[in-house]
């Protein structure tokens, strides 16, 4: 898998304190790479976790999670309804504090440093760190006030180049560029999702995660999405919840197959069964529980 | 699985469709539910008819812009009419800011459990004392904050609760006979406030007497935003304010308004409280419009007025005032509703 992610450099992208530098600068930090560092891309984690716990209330939805999220890849995160793949995507960007009850047990660090520790501030990681919804969430405003909420609410400034830069990338720009101004929940369900993406990448993250960004969508628009994805994966992380197993196969670098377990008790809790690269496990599945469910046998 | 194909033999001949039956039980429970209809409706028409039919000779240009006064032949709508916009504005001023804040409170920012607050207050505890131990915090400052720290610390214990307590409450206090509002009002803001018995004094009256309805309305509108655009928002890197602020507020106003209004609707109309703090219906003064005066206004009000003039023992004298007063409240109460269905049809959206 000989692509452009070997040639991303190893540097951590920190925005410095207060206002956040504008995206365009990562063609500059490429050069640096090219300048002599080491292509070791693949081993940047900008997530790990380890021993992850989730619980909600007094029942485990997850259980001794350990996984680790490469720089500039495209994870997916697979396996049947109700195994905890929204949950620990929550995990990845303290969504899960906003959930009455939602407990996170065990580490997750973000760039090595603990995510949950007490003096971070989840609200800037949220910044750092995107997220696209299951279902299309627009605000109920135009569309340019859509892009513009989150730039305003971390100091960025706004003007129309910065919009028609960021829906241009979210490949929404010629659809919307005549009716900026319009109200948001006018566009078609594929729009409105690409607008959140656009929305998502306005505020500069280094991470996106997507939560079955395509569940509601057509075929066409999905591919859309995917495309875009694709294109996105070459200057952000992207972390992808998905059920559609060939759209697994077809953008993801790496991808963790979630569970079920069924204890004797009558206890049951989402567990990571595998991981690996996309090929391996699509391919040569090591799991049995993972081939039965990428075959169609699951249960 | 059976791998037979199964033959003609094995499928029972179509049974033919059935024809139409009479079904009494039917006709019988639309015909009394229509006439429960009809019995509601005659009523109110047959009000309306003999409201009109008696107050319509009265009602004219005089009636509106001339004081009240003893002489029946005189006597006229205006205190009455400048009583209740000020009792309203005033209303409006004090129960709309307080309904609206305390819903968002409720819905938005109370429902963090105790454990949460605990963890929270642990952790800011945790970052006062890295803080501390960096040498940014001296003083005055690391007292307050520390004060902080511990008030929050008392609320993760009591807060909850009382939450509780209020939510089940407000909806008791909205069902509570506006009277009682009125003895409330009397001994709050009169006895112990030593507010005159005055526009004033009935405007706050009729704002406690509506915060529960208004709260309760309101809780309802910024409950039907969906958590999906807070949440969005929030992943943005808005805090929790930004984004109720921003996005889910202005979604549910159309809803909290429309619910003021209906709560207003309710206001104007009350007479009960507003004679127990006070109300009256004689006299030579006629309010001024500005609210900033009332508390040396007189109580006037239109149910006030109306309720005086019916009281009246010549009744063919003053029947046709209170009538032609009825009419202009009822107008206003349409006019207040109309408004509220405009407003929740306009922008009300589906989620
Ligand atoms: N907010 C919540 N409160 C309580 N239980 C939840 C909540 N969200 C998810 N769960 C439970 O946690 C488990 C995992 O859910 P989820 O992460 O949504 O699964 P997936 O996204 O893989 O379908 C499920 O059993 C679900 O019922
Ligand atoms: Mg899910």
């Amino acid at each position: 898998m000989a692509d452009s992610r070997l040639t991303s450099p190893p540097i951590l992208h920190r925005p410095t304190e207060g206002r956040p530098e504008p995206r365009m600068e990562l063609p500059e930090l490429n050069i640096q790479a090219d300048a002599g560092l080491p292509p070791t891309a693949d081993e940047v984690v900008v997530f790990q976790a380890t021993g992850v716990n989730v619980h909600y209330g007094k029942f485990l939805a997850l259980k001794d999670v350990d996984l680790a999220i490469h720089r500039n890849e495209i994870t997916a995160l697979i396996g049947p309804s109700g195994c905890g793949k929204s949950t620990f995507l929550r995990c990845l960007n303290r969504m899960n504090d906003l959930i009455p009850g939602a407990e996170v047990g065990g580490t997750i660090t973000f760039h090595g440093e603990d995510m949950y520790a007490p003096d971070v501030d989840p609200v800037d990681l949220r910044r750092r760190i995107g997220m696209v919804f299951q279902k299309p969430n627009p605000f109920p405003k135009s569309i340019r006030e859509n892009l513009s909420f989150g730039m305003k609410v971390n100091g960025i400034r706004v003007d129309d180049d910065r919009i028609e830069q960021v829906l241009r990338h979210a490949a929404l720009w010629d659809e919307v560029k005549d009716k900026l101004d319009q109200d948001a929940y006018a566009l078609s369900g594929g729009q409105q999702q690409r607008l959140c993406i656009a929305r998502a990448i306005a505020v500069n993250p280094e991470v996106i995660l997507m939560d079955e960004p395509c569940s509601a969508l057509d075929p066409i628009s999905t591919l859309a999405i995917e495309d875009l994805m694709r294109t996105l994966r070459e200057e952000y992380t992207i972390v992808i919840v998905t059920h559609n197993m060939q759209q697994a196969a077809r953008v993801s670098d790496r991808t963790a197959f979630f569970t079920v377990q069924q204890l004797d008790g009558g206890d049951r809790h989402g567990i990571l069964a595998e991981y690996n690269a996309t090929e391996r496990v699509f391919r040569a599945p090591e799991d049995p529980r993972t081939q039965d469910y990428i075959t169609g046998r699951f249960g | 699985m059976a791998t037979s194909t199964p033959t003609s033999a094995d499928i029972p001949a179509a049974r033919p469709l059935a024809r139409k039956r009479a079904r009494p039980g039917d006709q019988i429970f639309h015909a009394a539910v229509f006439s429960a209809l009809l019995i509601a409706l005659a009523a109110l028409v047959w009000l309306l008819i003999s409201v009109v039919a008696k107050g319509a000779t009265a009602l004219d240009w005089d009636f509106l812009s001339s004081q009240t006064s003893s002489r029946a032949s005189r006597a006229g709508f205006l205190n009455a009419l400048k009583g209740s916009v000020v009792l309203m504005i005033i209303t409006i001023a004090v129960a709309v800011p307080l309904g609206f804040a305390a819903a968002t409170y409720l819905e938005k920012f109370a429902p963090l459990s105790r454990d949460e607050l605990r963890v929270i207050t642990r952790r800011r505890r945790r970052a006062l004392e890295l803080r501390r131990a960096a040498g940014e915090l001296t003083g005055p400052r690391l007292l307050a904050s520390r004060l902080g720290i511990a008030l929050s610390a008392v609320w993760a214990r009591i807060g909850p609760p009382l939450n509780t307590f209020v939510e089940i409450n407000l909806s008791n206090l909205a069902a509570v006979p506006s009277i009682i509002y009125g003895l409330l009002g009397l001994a709050l803001f009169v006895q112990i406030m030593g507010i005159s018995k005055s526009l004033l004094a009935g405007g706050l009256t009729l704002a406690i007497l509506v915060l529960p309805i208004i709260i309760i309305a309101s809780r309802e509108a910024i409950r039907a935003v969906p958590r999906s655009i807070e949440q969005g928002a929030m992943a943005l890197g808005a805090s929790r304010w930004q984004a109720v602020r921003s996005h889910v507020l202005p979604a549910a106003l159309p809803g909290m308004l429309t619910g003021t209004i209906l709560a207003m609707s309710r206001a104007i109309g009350e007479t009960a409280p507003l004679v127990v703090v006070g109300g009256v219906a004689f006299g030579t003064a006629v309010p001024s419009i500005n609210p900033l005066n009332a508390a040396n206004e007189d109580l006037f009000a239109m149910p006030l007025q109306i309720y005086t003039w019916v009281d009246q023992p010549q009744e063919d004298t003053w029947g046709p005032l209170a009538a032609a007063g009825i009419i202009v409240l009822l107008v206003t109460l349409v006019v207040m509703n109309l408004l509220a269905i405009w407003l929740r049809n306009r922008f009300t959206r589906r989620w």
